[in-house]
């Protein structure tokens, strides 16, 4: 009985004519080595999945007004996605998110590189943050940039506390040496417990 | 015997009577050089402090000498005031009669403490600027004071108003809305008041805000002229009585001609800083701030008329000259500094002049009927500009430290915020120095294309700064104006952000960033007392004559400012890029202090 | 059959020869000597290709002696004479100064492409930016109140040489303008440069030349080569500040512009719009094609581009914004009138 494994020979000839004896047939994998192909193909394609699926158009699937209930669908798709983060990378110094928050260690605007967040760490609150802006000093964006361009800074500025999963991080940054690279950096977890409750800070 | 105790008796009370007399001293003999404060700007001595610079000269000087050498070790906490507030308080007390006024920075309150009742609050003002101006304010949501007169106070929101509100009891007399936040411009300036008019400049030169001066009329508020610093001759109040010393200023239309076009409309030359007023001449003089943006790139030209100083008629705001300290300035060195006027020997000659530590590093002596300059000398390390060519008053740059786009310049010193800010210098006529607050810092700049968005900033550079060579990061330093030269220099760990106080007792007083609150003697510079008080300094000490005949002291604590964010804004300092590079030359202040907001006066004990 | 049908595509071949964008074109200084040496090497390398073949079918017409395989008899062994010898002399001869010409002809082109402006003569001076996937190019003078910029269009005069500088904002892109001279790249953190000295008044079609991602297909640049006057004509009606709204459907579109998405990006001079990271838009009726070369300018394409730009360059930094029907118009009308 033949082991499932055992490779079988696959040759052609590749110089049809040279040497002697007639053209071997090519022979078709046993099924042994099809299902292990298949095994492999499986295995490999899995991690490659969600790292860098793109929606260029990226409308967004519902009214992003309300954000009392917790999980919104969306910060799936642009929380741990590579290419939301790059996409929001570019669109923080493009729309001068830098201008006030430089990279992520503040001045005219909170640091976004710590733990603490002053209207909350979820995608849907940063979000909200970006798009209708905050009573100290945050400007509102929902008339000046779209609703994806507001995810993919959300997904940006959560990995500037290095947040998402490690592959999705921006390894560099396109600015001049400032902090170390996410990538290098230990993950904060965010809890609810460190947004900081409203009128604590002095502001 | 009776005699012998007699005579201690007398001797005795003449002593008492010599020391509770606190009035104008003679000046010291030996080290006078002649320079003294224009005599129609400054004064005689009256134990008041009613403008944060003391004077229209600017001497920030007070003839007090009950406090001096031989007694200030002995100087004791008479009262505080807690503000409440927590962000950097840049602002100088001000006293009048036996009222003391203090100003917060936003929410901008303004606090009237009765000194005869051991400075207990007898009303406050609350104006209630926008909260969205916290936004849009680029270093700290400071304010650098009130002015106090005839029976108001006069002082500036950050969300741009100016209010009028009477001194006695606190009430509004009139308010004008002069600054748009939405177009990212605020006001943190002290105005200065003159002639039935209120003199206020706007704030916003990283914001992509075209600068201004206004007067506006003392009593009704209304605006009597505004002079733009950037524009048509039209629009700057550039007329035929303008006669700028050098050739590089004269033209028509130059605010226009050397930008790009539409640049100038949103090229800064903010007015931010201080005015000095000249009661003779009748003129005011001021300077200019940075062009926008930061990377100079996107603006060739010589960017009139920012980074300048002009000198205006207080009543029509005709200017009359204009020099420009940096053209198409490479560095943010907004020249908004303060100007002292003085008298002084100029080549053997009684000029007057106006003395002025510029933000690039140069000690300006510029005659203020002209605008001529004299001397520029180097008050500290300059490694990116090479000396002022005083034939042509053009400075001359260092062609490998010009920020270019695609790669960082590095070791550009002075750093952005120059070899001295804001914080103000103090002269004294007895020793006839300039006692000037001010820093040793140096940054790396790479510069890239700013994106103009109306209300965001307008900057184009990322910077990181570090100390300067040395190592200290301050440096109080004795300046003569009239042989050019430092006298003596005090190094300091920290940046100085505070300003200076000089008295008739031989006294310089400021205070540091971590909080010491210390005298030096004004002829030798050896510390002769200090204290550490809650918070870091970087307001402006005054002194004054109490309800009860003696001298105090008084500061306001509250680190922040641009150089304190760390602090006041609790930023992180793990990015070094963070406020405009501030956070990198400042990682160990959060070490060093705290976030404050607390008036304390000094004074001797009976 | 086969063979006939594997000829057709020599047909096609002479396209490549004529056009606005072609390597064949001559058009510019730089792109008529390149064309110039690529004649000689033609030349020299098909006479000698002529004369290998020549021998080849010579060598195989004169073969001695048959096997039944075809092959050379070993034993026979050809004769030796000093014809053979002078040939083999002279076929060296040949060789080496051929090849000493080419090298020559190489010589002297690399010489002429080094000094593009002989004569000292002034020159047009324009910056050239490459962004994904768009040409940001900016005009400069003396006078910098007289500077402006355009987007994907580049105007020069004929017979001036024009210094272009090239610079990047994010990845490599390459100018390329085949009829007027070859590649230059623009590499981010450096400034390279270029000179062109166009000869002939046209229209011709320049390409970005190294991939710069996934719209570098589409990133193309509009080279117009105008007469003195016209350059002249041309310069002075950019320079001039944006036309202002007049139909009630153009102050509309304004005003969506102005506090929506598209001044957070694009600067329209004059306005309050004056951001810098997207094209230029204060004359965009002025320019042939929009978005770099994929559409050509009117209506219909400025409508489809506005509505859905990810559906016609996917990719694209200018977002999907879902303007409705009547926003669409508004803004279209606005642009429209941006002469």
């Amino acid at each position: 009985m033949s082991s499932p494994f055992r490779a079988r020979a696959v040759g052609m000839r590749l110089f049809p004519g040279e040497g002697r004896g007639p053209a071997v047939r090519p022979v078709p994998l046993g099924p042994g080595l099809r299902r292990g192909t298949t095994l492999l193909a499986l295995l490999l394609a899995l991690p490659a999945c969600d790292r860098e699926q793109r929606d260029m158009a990226g409308q967004p699937k519902a009214e992003t007004k309300s954000f009392v209930t917790s999980g919104d669908p969306r910060s799936a798709e642009y929380e741990n996605n590579a290419f939301h983060i790059a996409q929001g990378q570019k669109w923080y110094g493009w729309f001068n998110c830098s201008g006030c928050h430089f990279h992520g260690g503040g001045g005219m605007g909170p640091p976004l590189m710590d733990e603490q967040w002053i209207y909350g760490g979820r995608m849907e609150d940063i979000v909200a943050s970006i798009l209708y802006g905050r009573p100290n000093g945050m400007p509102d964006w929902h008339d000046k940039i779209t609703e994806q361009q507001a995810w993919e800074l959300a997904a940006y500025v959560k990995s500037l506390s290095a947040q998402p999963r490690q592959d999705a991080l921006s390894a560099r940054a396109d600015e001049m040496s400032n902090s170390e690279p996410q990538t290098l950096q230990g993950r904060k977890k965010v809890v609810p417990e460190n947004m900081a409750p409203p009128g604590s800070e002095d502001r | 015997m009776a005699d012998r105790h007699g005579a201690h008796f007398l001797a005795a009370i003449l002593a008492a009577l010599l020391l509770s007399f606190a009035g104008f001293a003679a000046p010291l003999a030996a080290q006078q050089n002649g320079a003294r404060p224009a005599s129609s700007a400054s004064p005689a001595e009256d134990g008041q402090w009613t403008m944060p610079s003391k004077d229209y000269a600017s001497t920030r000087y007070s003839g007090l000498n009950q406090v001096d050498r031989a007694n200030v070790g002995r100087l004791k906490l008479a009262f505080t005031f807690d503000t409440h507030n927590r962000k950097g308080h840049e602002a100088a007390p001000l006293v009048v009669g036996n009222m003391m006024y203090l100003t917060t920075p936003y929410p901008n309150h303004i606090w009237a403490l009765d000194l005869a009742k051991g400075g207990r609050p007898v009303w406050v003002f609350r104006p209630h600027p926008q909260p969205a101006s916290q936004g849009v304010a680029c270093c700290d949501v400071v304010n650098r004071g009130a002015v106090y007169s005839n029976g108001r106070l006069f002082f500036t929101t950050l969300d741009g108003m100016v209010y009028a509100i009477d001194a006695r009891s606190g009430r509004q007399i009139w308010g004008t809305k002069l600054g748009d936040i939405s177009r990212g411009e605020t006001i943190t300036m002290s105005p200065l008041v003159a002639e039935g008019k209120v003199l206020v400049g706007n704030s916003g030169g990283e914001m992509g805000v075209r600068g201004w001066l206004v007067a506006l009329d003392a009593g009704s508020g209304r605006i009597a002229w505004k002079a733009f610093s950037t524009g048509p001759d039209k629009d700057v109040l550039i007329g035929p009585r303008f006669k700028p010393w050098y050739a590089s200023d004269r033209g028509t239309d130059l605010g226009v001609h050397t930008w790009p076009p539409e640049q100038w409309k949103i090229g800064g030359g903010t007015v931010w800083g201080w005015i000095s007023y000249d009661p003779k001449l009748k003129m005011i003089y001021y300077g200019t701030g940075n062009p926008g943006p930061w990377n100079p790139q996107q603006r060739p030209g010589d960017n009139k008329w920012t980074t300048g100083v002009f000198a205006r008629d207080i009543a029509t705001g005709e200017a009359r000259w204009f020099y420009q300290s940096s053209p198409h300035d490479l560095f943010d060195h907004d020249d908004i500094n303060e100007q002292v006027l003085l008298d002084m020997p100029v080549n053997g000659r009684m000029t007057p002049v106006l003395v002025r530590p510029g933000r690039n590093g140069y000690m300006y002596v510029i005659d203020r009927r002209t605008g001529q300059v004299y001397s520029a000398d180097a008050f500290g390390f300059i490694n990116s500009m090479d000396g002022v060519d005083l034939a042509t008053g053009r400075l001359r740059m260092v062609k490998d430290k010009e920020p270019k786009e695609g790669r960082v310049t590095r070791n550009i010193c002075p750093t952005a915020s120059g070899v001295k800010d804001w914080n103000p210098s103090a002269f004294s006529p007895r020793t006839g120095l300039l006692y000037v607050p001010h820093e040793n810092l140096c940054m790396d700049e790479g510069v890239f294309e700013a994106n103009y968005i109306s209300g965001t900033p307008y900057v184009g550079a990322e910077v990181k700064m570090y100390a300067g060579p040395g190592g200290h990061r301050g440096v109080f330093t004795a300046w003569d104006p009239v042989r050019r030269k430092a006298v003596w220099e005090f190094n300091e760990n920290l940046p100085l952000w505070s300003g200076a106080l000089a008295t008739g007792g031989d006294l310089v007083f400021y205070g540091t960033m971590d909080g010491w609150f210390k005298a030096l003697d004004a002829v030798t510079g050896k510390q002769l007392w200090a204290r550490k008080l809650d918070s870091g300094i970087i307001s402006q000490p005054v002194t004054y004559r109490g309800p009860d005949g003696r001298q105090y002291v008084a500061v306001v604590t509250g680190v922040g400012g641009w150089m304190g964010a760390i602090v006041s804004a609790q930023l992180d300092p793990r990015d070094p890029t963070a406020a405009l590079g501030a956070v990198n030359a400042m990682k160990d202040l959060p070490g060093l202090t705290q976030p404050g907001g607390k008036l304390y006066v000094f004074t001797l004990p009976r | 059959m086969i063979r006939r049908v594997a000829l057709l595509p020599l047909l096609a071949a002479p396209a490549g020869c004529g056009g606005l964008q072609t390597i064949g074109g001559r058009e510019g200084r730089d792109a008529a000597i390149i064309n110039d040496l690529f004649t000689i090497f033609c030349i020299v390398t098909a006479l000698f290709f002529v004369a290998v073949m020549a021998f080849l079918f010579a060598a195989y017409w004169r073969r001695k002696g048959h096997r039944r395989d075809g092959m050379p008899d070993p034993l026979e062994v050809p004769a030796r004479t000093g014809a053979l010898r002078i040939a083999l002399a002279v076929w060296t001869g040949a060789v080496v100064a051929g090849l000493v010409g080419l090298a020559l002809a190489s010589y002297f082109t690399d010489r002429s492409l080094a000094y593009p402006n002989p004569g000292n003569r002034p020159v047009v001076s324009i910056e050239l930016i490459g962004n994904q996937w768009w040409w940001d190019v900016r005009y400069h003078f003396q006078d910098p109140s007289k500077n402006f910029r355009t987007a994907n269009e580049l105007h020069l005069p004929a017979g001036s040489p024009a210094m272009v500088y090239l610079k990047a904002n994010d990845v490599i892109h390459s100018f390329w303008v085949p009829n007027l001279a070859g590649k230059q790249d623009l590499i981010p953190g450096r400034v390279n440069d270029i000179v062109l000295l166009p000869t002939k008044v046209g229209h011709y079609r320049g390409q970005c030349a190294e991939y710069c991602g996934l719209q570098h297909a589409h990133m193309a640049l509009d080279v117009i080569v105008d007469s003195p006057q016209d350059f002249a004509r041309w310069m002075e009606s950019q320079s001039r500040p944006a036309t202002t709204p007049a139909t009630p459907r153009q102050i509309a579109g304004y005003d969506f512009f102005m506090n929506r998405q598209c001044s957070s990006c694009h600067a329209v001079a004059g306005t309050r719009a004056g951001a810098g990271v997207g094209p230029d838009l204060t004359h965009l009726m002025s320019r042939k094609t929009i978005a770099a070369g994929t559409l050509p300018n009117g209506t219909g394409p400025l409508h489809a581009w506005i509505a859905d730009p990810q559906g016609v360059k996917p990719g694209t930094n200018m977002p999907y914004i879902g303007l409705n029907a009547d926003e669409l118009h508004n803004v279209v009308a606005y642009l429209e009138s941006l002469k």
